[in-house]
Parts: structure tokens; C-alpha cells; sequence
């Protein structure tokens, strides 16, 4: 397990909104690294930080102290026009909301990434609909998000994430707004590319069905990191949960 | 997908405030061309009107003859220039100054004679036409002489009021003469109006005892050409003269038109492309505020800034390109209308000042650059008022606009 390539690393990263009286510590000093097949789930109750911690590993936000590396590069050393180009060459984000862009549609928003990156169309479109068909996404092309279901959504949101090949996926709180039968068969989904592709995911979640899916679970309270262990897969000493 | 298109979307999303917008800044620049078109008619025909009167666009001189009017400074090889003109189908005519005296009666002024031929005078100069009193000359007017208003009144002279003029020959001998006024001429220009006894050339070479000496040409292309054309025309192939345009020969007027129309264009155009490009500006700040979540999401899949920049100034692009469209439509039909029909500003007083003579018809003049010039502006000040809009897109925090709601 050693011999996983390191992708990603924290060292104490400490996060803080606000100042003074409504100084919120949202990081408390974070250590942890993120290996090359990494299925890791990040739990916790409410407010513990979640969010906030994969934005700053995503590179979307800035660290208060600490330092967050990704492919042996500091973020603090990189300007915010250099963090974009790492996020798109590298990094997946799906979101809750799945937050697709409303003027294009399912084919379009799959696409951008790959558009941004300077892929040719042909090749863009040979991407695209390969992962559709396996995503069971084939014929919703032309749809525009709003005549999407929300799973249907959310499909096309981890397609986008997906289709450039990134090492790193992040996902937070993906199944929050779908019913659990959609959740289970969007966690296969990305199951199955963590296998085949040795994709890199971080997910963040209250939901027992993704934790069912982890190879690592790691407990966020406070802001810190309360413990960390290897799942049921890795270890079979999970079975109780 | 393209970068185009997805602006494009963006700008249809909100179809009416896009298309309220888009009216407004094809308004503009309708209106724009309208008054860059009749500003250029006004002042165009303004300089033509007062080149037309006596000067022309073009004078010809022998070398320091301005500076002295030496009778002695006649034009040699007018042959050449008489047929660079043929050429070119120039206006042309010519004319020999010499001064001297008037009395009549117990009055008399100093005076500069002019020797001319009518029909030349009539048929490429406007001067001619404006005669208060009496007639102007004929080919047969011998002993006849036409006086400036100004001269006429002063020597309290009326139409056939017998004057003695006394002039020194170019041989140095002493000419007197009796002329008989023939017309008296209205308000033309200041000199001419105060100075200026016109008569036939035939008899000029009498009183002067000269023999078919010429000081100046005036050449009139009537528009067709440009002053400065014909000027190269003329230096091309008459060697030792002097060849001004009328702007060089009447430099305040020229100056003061070209401050004028350059006054009056930047005002108008500063003002409706800043007003149009306000309400560009306001559109797309309204929009941006609308869609910073989507910002939010396009930078967090690894969007630049920079690109966020270009989307929306391509939206401003094109809500000024369409408006450009509809503008230069509107725009180009009315300016053509009051091209060919023109606006009647006659009303009743005279329409010159400063020695710029003005049209009754106020025609515009439609070119090239009257649609060219408010759309360029236009496109400019568009993606200029886009920069602030785009600041703010391309500003923001990801994590911070994916949660915004607006
Ligand atoms: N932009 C912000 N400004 C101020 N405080 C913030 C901001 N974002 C998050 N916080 C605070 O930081 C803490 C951590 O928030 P975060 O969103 O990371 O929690 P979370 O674990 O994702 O919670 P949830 O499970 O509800 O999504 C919370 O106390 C939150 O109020
Ligand atoms: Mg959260």
C-alpha cells in the first residue's frame, strides 16, 4: 500500500473564515496524504469542515497556515490562474447541486472541460459518448439541464469530473439530492473507473450507501481529523457498521 | 462548442433585457450616423459654397506674387495649366489685378481692378450670380465695370453713374479712363465687397497697357475632385508657380470648419456612445450578478480568469455587433433620405458668417465613414464598458459563487 504513488499531501492546514468575533476555525490543522487509488470517504457531522477541506485540496480556496501539495507542487506558491489550469488538467469536481452550466446541454457541459484543455472536436466527441454509453447517459445528449432528472443531473455532473481522465476526483455530498437507488448505482459508477482507471476519488458524505463503497474512511470533528481507517474492503473489520 | 456560442446562449437568456438593449445602442448609433452624415453635408457644402464663390479650391500665382501684388508678377506657361485642367475636366479661370484709382464726383477710393472674362466667371464661379443691382458683365461690356457693394456706396455711386479711374500702367505711363457702372454686387467677400472694380480683361490690357498679363488662376472641380488632387495635378506639370488649396489661401476658414465639424462629431459621439455604452455596461453587470454561481462553477473545473474575461466582453461584442446591424439600417436609410431631400433652414436671413457661406437645404452626406466611424466607436466603447462587468466575473472566489444566490 506504501508503494501507491502520493498525489496529493497535507501538512497542518489550518483554515479560518471571518475575523475576530465571527473568526470561525473551520481547519484546525489537517495532515494527510492522498495515494494513486485512493476511494476515500470523509465523514462527520455537520459544519466539521468537510467542504472545506476538499476545496482546499481541489485548489479553490486558500489554506489560512499549512501547506497543501499536489503532484509535489505548493499551492501557496501558485498563482490563482495557475491553481485553475491544475484543476483542469488534474482534478475533478462534482458537486451536491450538480451545478451544471444551463445553457449547454448534457453533450455540452461534458464537454467544456475537455474544450478548455484545447482537445480537437472529434476526439471531444469520441470521449464524450463513449462514457456516456456507459454511464447509461446515451440519448440525453441534446437535453438541457432543466429537462434532466436530478440522478440524470448529477450523471452528467461525474461525466464532466470523469471524462478528461484526472488523477483526482473530489465529490461533496453527491448523493445528498437522490434517492438512494441513483446514489448506489452513481457509486458503482465511479467504483468501477477507480478500478479500471486507478481514478483517485475523495468524497464527503452523511450517507451510509457511500461509506458502504470506501476503501478508507476518515472522520473529520472540529476541523481535525478524529481517525482514519482502512474499510471492510481493505481490512474485513468493518463488517459491524 | 465554442466560446461564441456560449456567449451567444448567455446573451438570449434574458431576451428581454437584451433586446431592450440592444435598441437602445442601435438607436445610438443610428442616430450617430444621422448627424456625423448631416454635419458632414453642412460643413461640406459650406466649404464648397464659399470655395465656389470666387476663390475655388485651387489658385495658381506666380511666386511671391501674394506677398506684394506686383503687377509685374504674372503667370508664365498658362498653357500647360489650361491644359492639365482640360485634362481633367477642372474649372478654370483667369485673371489679371491691378490697382488704382476711382472718383466720381467729389469721392474717390483706391481700388483693386479686376480683369476678367464673364463667361468663364459665370460658368465655374458663383460671384457672378450674386448681383444686387443691375447686371453683371458681358463679353461686349466694354467700358463697363461692376462695383463691391461696400466701394459703390462709398463713392456714392449707381448704375450708370460715370467714374474716372486712374491707374499707372504696367509701362510706367499714366492711364485714365472713363468707366460707367453696370452692377453692383451683394455681399460676397469682405475684399470684394470693399475693394473691388471688376472689368473686362480687353479692357484691363487698355488701362493698364499690358499685354494678356495674368496673376491668378482659380481652378473649381466642383467636388469632384479633392483640393489637394488637384493641387499635385498642377505642381505635377507647372514648374515655378506657386499652387495653394483654398485651405492654404484662406486658412481660418479652413481651421474653423474643421474645428467645427470635429467640435461638434466628438461632443454628439462622446455622448451617445458613453450614454449607449452605460446601458451595455448595465446589462452585463445585471447578468453577471445573475450567473456568479455559474462563474463560480466554469472556474472550479479550471476556467481562467482570463477566459471568464473574454466570455463576457464577447457578450458585449456581440449585443453591440446585432446593434451595429439594426443601427446602421435605421441609420443609413434616414441619412440617405436627408441626403437626397435635405432639411429646408432657409427661413429668411442670409447664411453666412465669418465668410462661410451655408445652404439652404441642409443635406446630409452619407460616406463611408459616417456609418463607419459610430460603429467602430460604438464596438469600442462597448468592450471598454465590458471590462468592468468582466472584472467582476472574472474576480471572484469559486467556493464563494457556487454558493451564491443571488
Ligand atoms: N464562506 C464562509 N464564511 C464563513 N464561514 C464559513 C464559510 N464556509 C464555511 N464556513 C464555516 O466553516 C465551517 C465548516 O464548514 P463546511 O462547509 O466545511 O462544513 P461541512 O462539514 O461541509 O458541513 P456540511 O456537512 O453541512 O456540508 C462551518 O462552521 C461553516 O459555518
Ligand atoms: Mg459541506
Amino acid at each position: 500500500m506504501s508503494s501507491k504513488r502520493e498525489i496529493a499531501s497535507l501538512h497542518k492546514v489550518v483554515k479560518n473564515y471571518g475575523e475576530g468575533k465571527v473568526l470561525t476555525k473551520a481547519l484546525r490543522g489537517i495532515s494527510m496524504k492522498i495515494l494513486e487509488g485512493d476511494f476515500s470517504v470523509m465523514m462527520g457531522p455537520s459544519g466539521c469542515g468537510k467542504s472545506t477541506l476538499l476545496n482546499i485540496i481541489g485548489g479553490l480556496d486558500r489554506t489560512t497556515s499549512g501547506e497543501v501539495k499536489f503532484n509535489d507542487e505548493n499551492f501557496n506558491t501558485l498563482s490563482n490562474k495557475a491553481l485553475s489550469l491544475i484543476r483542469r488538467q488534474h482534478i475533478g469536481f462534482v458537486f451536491q447541486n450538480y451545478n451544471l452550466l444551463p445553457v449547454l446541454n448534457a453533450y455540452e457541459n461534458a464537454e467544456y472541460v475537455l474544450m478548455l484543455q484545447g482537445v480537437a472536436p472529434a476526439k471531444r466527441r469520441e470521449k464524450v459518448m463513449h462514457l456516456f454509453q456507459e454511464m447509461g447517459l446515451d440519448g440525453l445528449e441534446n437535453r438541457y439541464p432543466r429537462e434532466l432528472s436530478g440522478g440524470q443531473q448529477q450523471r452528467v455532473a461525474i461525466a464532466r469530473a470523469v471524462v478528461t481522465e484526472p488523477q483526482l476526483v473530489l465529490a461533496d455530498e453527491i448523493t445528498a439530492n437522490v434517492d438512494s437507488e441513483t446514489a448506489q448505482s452513481l457509486l458503482e459508477l465511479m467504483a468501477t473507473l477507480n478500478k479500471n482507471n486507478s481514478t483517485t476519488f475523495l468524497f464527503s458524505t452523511h450517507d451510509p450507501a457511500v461509506i458502504k463503497f470506501a476503501k478508507k474512511i476518515i472522520i473529520l470533528k472540529d476541523g481535525i481529523i478524529h481517525s482514519e481507517k482502512a474499510s471492510i474492503e481493505e481490512t474485513g473489520q468493518f463488517a459491524h457498521r | 462548442m465554442k466560446l461564441v456560442k456560449i456567449s451567444w446562449r448567455n446573451l438570449w437568456r434574458n431576451s428581454t433585457r437584451t433586446n431592450v438593449t440592444i435598441t437602445a445602442v442601435a438607436l445610438c448609433i443610428a442616430i450617430l450616423i444621422i448627424f456625423q452624415s448631416l454635419i458632414i453635408g453642412l460643413i461640406g457644402k459650406a466649404v464648397h459654397n464659399t470655395t465656389n464663390l470666387v476663390v475655388g479650391e485651387v489658385q495658381i500665382h506666380a511666386i511671391g506674387y501674394l506677398d506684394d501684388r506686383s503687377i509685374y508678377k504674372s503667370l508664365k506657361n498658362v498653357d500647360k495649366i489650361r491644359a492639365v485642367a482640360k485634362e481633367n475636366n477642372i474649372g478654370m479661370v483667369e485673371r489679371s489685378y491691378g490697382f488704382g484709382l476711382i472718383s466720381s464726383g467729389t469721392k474717390s477710393a483706391g481700388t483693386q481692378f479686376w480683369g476678367i472674362d464673364p463667361e468663364s466667371e459665370l460658368k465655374y464661379f458663383d460671384f457672378a450670380n450674386h448681383i444686387d443691382e443691375g447686371n453683371f458683365l458681358t463679353k461686349t461690356s466694354l467700358k463697363k465695370v461692376v462695383l463691391g457693394n461696400k466701394l459703390a456706396r462709398s463713392l456714392a455711386a449707381e448704375l450708370g453713374t460715370e467714374l474716372v479711374i486712374f491707374v499707372q500702367g504696367a509701362d510706367g505711363s499714366l492711364g485714365n479712363e472713363l468707366f460707367y457702372v453696370t452692377g453692383i454686387l451683394g455681399n460676397v467677400a469682405d475684399n470684394i465687397d470693399r475693394g473691388a472694380a471688376i472689368i473686362l480683361r480687353d479692357d484691363f490690357d487698355i488701362l493698364f497697357s499690358t499685354n494678356n498679363l495674368i496673376h491668378e488662376i482659380a481652378l473649381n472641380s466642383n467636388g469632384k475632385l479633392e483640393a489637394e488632387e488637384i493641387q499635385k495635378l498642377m505642381s505635377a506639370k507647372a514648374a515655378g508657380v506657386a499652387v495653394e488649396t483654398w485651405k492654404e489661401l484662406m486658412p481660418t476658414i479652413a481651421i474653423m470648419t474643421e474645428k467645427m465639424s470635429v467640435f461638434m462629431l466628438t461632443m454628439f459621439s462622446l455622448i451617445f456612445t458613453i450614454a449607449a455604452s452605460l446601458g451595455v455596461m448595465n446589462t452585463l453587470v445585471m447578468s453577471t450578478y445573475d450567473r456568479m454561481k455559474e462563474f463560480g462553477i466554469i472556474r472550479a473545473i479550471g476556467a481562467t480568469p482570463w477566459l471568464i474575461i473574454r466570455q463576457v466582453s464577447l457578450e458585449a461584442i456581440l449585443l453591440t455587433f446585432l446593434a451595429s446591424i439594426i443601427g446602421t439600417v435605421i441609420g443609413l436609410s434616414i441619412a440617405i433620405y436627408l441626403q437626397v431631400y435635405g432639411i429646408d433652414i432657409s427661413g429668411k436671413g442670409n447664411l453666412a458668417f465669418g465668410g462661410i457661406v451655408f445652404d439652404p437645404i441642409w443635406r446630409a452626406s452619407v460616406s463611408l465613414k459616417s456609418v463607419f466611424l459610430p460603429v467602430v466607436l460604438m464596438m469600442l466603447t462597448s468592450i471598454v464598458a465590458s471590462i468592468y462587468p468582466a472584472s467582476i466575473a472574472a474576480r471572484i472566489k469559486p467556493v464563494e459563487a457556487i454558493h451564491y444566490k443571488p
